[in-house]
């Protein structure tokens, strides 16, 4: 019966399976995407800013390379011959036009001659006042410098230059020659090329950060330009700036070199770094949908597996509960439950043998003797018991089975012990054993009732009532008619298990048992079928008794009265009950040695009942006694002296 | 007086012969003349943090009765040996006219854009045409056109008495007895050479000694090239 589940239970050994795995998967996997996800998008702004970083190192090589190439240029200038000679006419028309000439040979933009204080003394470009202040800190980064050069990105005439300056050698230096390169987007551009990255080059103005290089287009740049911290630290910063909508990892970093504050920012937009990262986490999740699909796919196979087996088991435990021990469970499978249902198989079989073996036990032995015998450990002894033992049997046996074949004579007694046997259990009582032509009953033992007594008495009567059928079987048989005995006490008794360990069986034992048998034998001395004594008869209030006689019997001392159970009292009819209370009398008339109302008593019966014996056992006693008068303490007990 | 005078010279001079002749004539005048009796004054240069600075110009300038009979100017030479200017400081008498033979087998280019004197020898090797005179006082820069660190100094003074300190920064200086403004010159002096100016009036029998102390100015020169002695400053 299955349980009523407590609280939350699984109907099915399938849903848990596929419940924990879903669960430890979802768990597992779960957690493998959390971290992996996490750890991706880590990477992803690492790998971005590392690349970022990198980028910006890049892009200081490639002002510093520039920057070389224009040291460069200027040098060779400076150890040009003609244009010393023409330095030292100090003509500053004719110095002006030869630096025209030189900043067309080197594509600068701006080419000026300083005295070694820092005054110009000719330039290609008209210079604004401001820019004196600029040119000074040149000259005084020069003056500090191993080789009295230097460069810087400055502001002159309010436009960007990228300047550098060298002394010129006459041999001594005598003059600063300043060459420079304007900066415009063409830069910007330039290292782009080289970095990837989009390039902006912005200086502080009044109005915040102007662009005066860029590679990007005027509204982000706007955007850029206003987005900018007015304060920009010293060192390089990353920082994520969102223009025109888009996320972009940006490089800030102030230009070295340069006195008025100048910074370049590198972008890259993240999105795009971000693309493959993306679609690292799209594939994750992929496979984690598929990966889910696949394990509870799996996981209901592999539980049918299990499930199937174990139903096919259910199902054979419940023919063996029916009883069926008939088909045994089949599994294909070599595992463990395929080494389950063979050992089932092997149970099923212990069970078969076992209840064939009980079965048998329940045949051979009443079935609730058996019950008794099976319930308790195997043990002898016994309990005192009130019985009512029955004894019948077959009379003149002996003749008959000298007379039949054998296979008849068992024939013929299967017949009565059949009817026996049906007689006794249906009145709740318990065939002890058959022997031989006979049959030895218990009433009471195992199990007991309050009316074993005259239960006993009413399976008497029931076989007795059943000789007739029992006799057409018979002479279907074509054997003669059956004559039976039966003779029920009641008494104390011992009944348990008796015999030896290896050999036992359940019994009754006692002078009860001893009686009882006598009795039986007697019955066919007063032509009565069954004989029961005084305390079986005092038990069966319902039952209608005829008192037979008291005797003696052999091995016995003392007198029993003897009664012939004839009925119900309530189905008696009233010449019955006459006829009893006329036997009474007779008796009493018997026993008190008045022989001629006791024989005529006799007589009368006999005539009413010419078919009992009974009566004419009596006359014939009375004629004995007539002839052989007893003694004075005759009580009317007669000894029968054989069994 | 003394001049310093290194290596060999090389008579590849065409009219060498009536310049040699001048030459002996001269000395031997002064000789016939007789010496004037010359008293020696010994010089130390230091820098400001009490080093011996080495090839600066000690000149005494002759003031008064001194300035008459000063002799007339030899001729000096300036090398050029192993791409470099030998020697590194050269005063002069002015009016001097120097020859810069060329030792080496590639051919110089030697010029000058100071005030002083402004001249250049194009190419040349072995001795050059002329011999250039230096006519102005004042400091003179010599450089090579195709050697951008071959440089040199020429201090053209208005006096035939001086010496260039040595390396321990000594200098001695021969001069008749007088009055003399004696003064410094270095190519890295810091200011001008007559803030240095010491009176001094040189007596017959002693032997003074002047201690100069200088300051210097940075200088850097132009990159030189490799295979070149890297001590010649």
């Amino acid at each position: 019966m299955p349980q009523e589940p407590r609280r939350f239970q699984f109907r099915s050994f399938r849903a848990r399976i596929l419940t924990f795995v879903v669960g430890v998967l979802l768990l597992v996997q779960g957690a493998v995407l959390l971290s992996v996800h996490a750890a991706n998008l880590r990477g992803a702004r690492q790998h971005v800013n590392e690349a970022l970083e990198l980028t910006a190192a890049a892009f200081r090589r490639s002002l510093q390379v520039r920057e070389q190439i224009l040291v460069e240029k200027a040098r060779l200038l400076s150890s040009d011959f003609a244009f010393k000679q023409v330095a030292a006419t100090r003509d500053s028309a004719t110095i002006r036009s030869a630096l025209e000439n030189h900043s067309g040979r080197v594509g600068a933009q701006v080419m000026m001659l300083l005295d070694p204080a820092g005054a110009p003394l000719a330039s290609t470009l008209a210079l604004a006042a401001g820019d004196a202040e600029a040119l000074g800190s040149l000259v005084a980064r020069a003056n500090d410098d191993e080789f009295g050069e230097s460069s810087a990105i400055e502001l002159l005439a309010s436009a960007p230059y990228q300047l550098v300056i060298v002394p010129l050698f006459t041999p001594e230096p005598s003059a600063w020659i300043v060459i420079g390169f304007a900066v415009d987007d063409a830069l910007a551009r330039d290292l782009q090329k080289e970095t990837h990255t989009d390039v902006t080059l912005l200086h502080s103005g009044r109005d915040g950060w102007n662009a005066f290089s860029t590679t990007l287009p005027a509204g982000p740049l706007r955007e850029l330009e206003q987005q900018l911290p007015a304060r920009v630290p010293d060192g390089s910063a990353i920082a994520s700036l969102q223009i025109a909508g888009e996320q972009y990892v940006s490089w800030i970093a102030p230009i070295a070199g340069a006195d008025a504050p100048l910074v370049a920012v590198l972008q890259r937009s993240l999105d795009d770094a971000m693309e493959s990262f993306l679609a690292l986490r799209g594939t994750l999740f992929v496979i984690f949908g598929l990966g889910l699909v696949v394990s509870v796919a799996f996981s209901a196979l592999i539980a049918g597996r299990v499930t199937r087996p174990v139903a096919e088991l259910a199902r054979g435990a419940r023919r063996i509960e029916r009883g069926n021990y008939a088909d045994p469970v089949t599994l294909a499978q070599r595992d463990e439950l395929g080494a389950l249902a063979t050992s089932f198989n092997a149970m099923m079989k212990g069970l078969a043998e076992r209840d064939r073996v009980r079965d048998l036990l329940g045949r051979v032995v009443a079935p609730e003797i058996a019950e008794e015998l099976l319930s308790r450990e195997i043990a002898l002894g016994g309990e005192e018991r009130r019985v009512s033992v029955l004894f019948t049997d077959v009379r003149g046996f002996t003749g008959l089975s000298e007379r039949e074949e054998p296979q008849r004579l068992v024939a013929i007694l299967n017949t009565f012990l059949t009817a026996a046997s049906n007689a006794i259990e249906s009145h709740g009582g318990v065939v002890e054993e058959y022997m031989g032509d006979g049959a030895k009953a218990l009433f009471g033992a195992p199990v007991s009732h309050p009316d074993d007594a005259q239960r006993a008495v009413l399976a008497g009567l029931a076989l007795a009532a059943s000789l007739p059928a029992v006799n057409a079987k018979v002479a279907q048989l074509g054997a003669q008619p059956l004559a039976i005995g039966i003779g029920i006490h009641t008494g104390e008794a011992v009944a348990g298990r008796m015999g030896s360990l290896a050999r036992l069986k359940y019994t009754v034992v006692g002078d009860t048992v001893n009686l009882a048998s006598r009795l039986e034998g007697l019955s066919a001395r007063y032509g009565v079928t069954i004989i029961a004594s005084r305390a079986a008869r005092d038990e069966c209030p319902e039952i209608l008794f005829r008192e037979l006689d008291r005797v003696r019997v052999t091995g016995r001392e003392k007198p029993v009265a003897i009664f012939e159970p004839l009925g119900l009292l309530a189905e008696a009819d009233a010449d019955l009950r006459e006829r009893v209370e006329l036997h009474r009398e007779a008796l009493a008339r018997f026993r008190a040695a008045d022989w001629e109302k006791a024989a005529a008593g006799f007589a009368q019966l006999a005539r009413r009942e010419p078919e009992a014996r009974l009566h004419r056992v009596f006359l014939e006693r009375i004629e004995a006694l007539r002839r052989a008068p007893p003694g004075p303490d005759w009580d009317g007990t007669f000894t029968h002296r054989e069994k | 007086m003394k001049c310093r005078r290194t290596g060999t010279m090389r008579s590849r001079e065409r009219g060498a012969a009536p310049g040699r002749a001048l030459a002996i004539l001269v000395a031997g005048t002064v000789a016939a003349l007789g010496p004037a009796r010359a008293e020696q004054l010994s010089a130390s240069v230091r820098s400001e943090r009490g080093e011996p600075v080495r090839d600066a110009v000690v000149y005494a300038l002759p003031e008064g009765a001194a300035k008459l009979n000063l002799p007339a100017p030899e001729r000096v030479v300036i090398d050029q040996v192993d791409k470099e200017f030998v020697p590194y400081v050269t005063p002069v008498y002015v009016g001097t006219r120097v020859n810069f033979p060329n030792r080496d087998r590639i051919r110089h280019h030697v010029y000058s854009f100071s005030p002083a004197k402004t001249f250049e020898i194009p190419l040349y090797d072995g001795m050059p045409q002329r011999l250039v005179a230096f006519d102005r006082p004042g400091e003179v820069v010599l450089g090579c056109n195709i050697h951008d660190w071959m440089k040199a100094y020429v201090y053209v003074v208005e006096t035939p008495y001086f010496s260039v300190t040595d390396g321990a920064g000594l200098a001695a200086i021969e001069a008749p007895a007088g009055d003399y403004r004696v003064e410094v010159w270095h190519p890295r002096l810091e200011g001008e050479p007559e803030a240095t100016a010491r009176t001094l009036r040189l007596e017959s029998g002693a032997a003074p000694r002047l201690d100069f102390v200088i300051a210097q100015k940075r200088v850097w020169s132009p990159r030189r090239a490799p295979a070149s002695d890297p001590d010649y400053r």
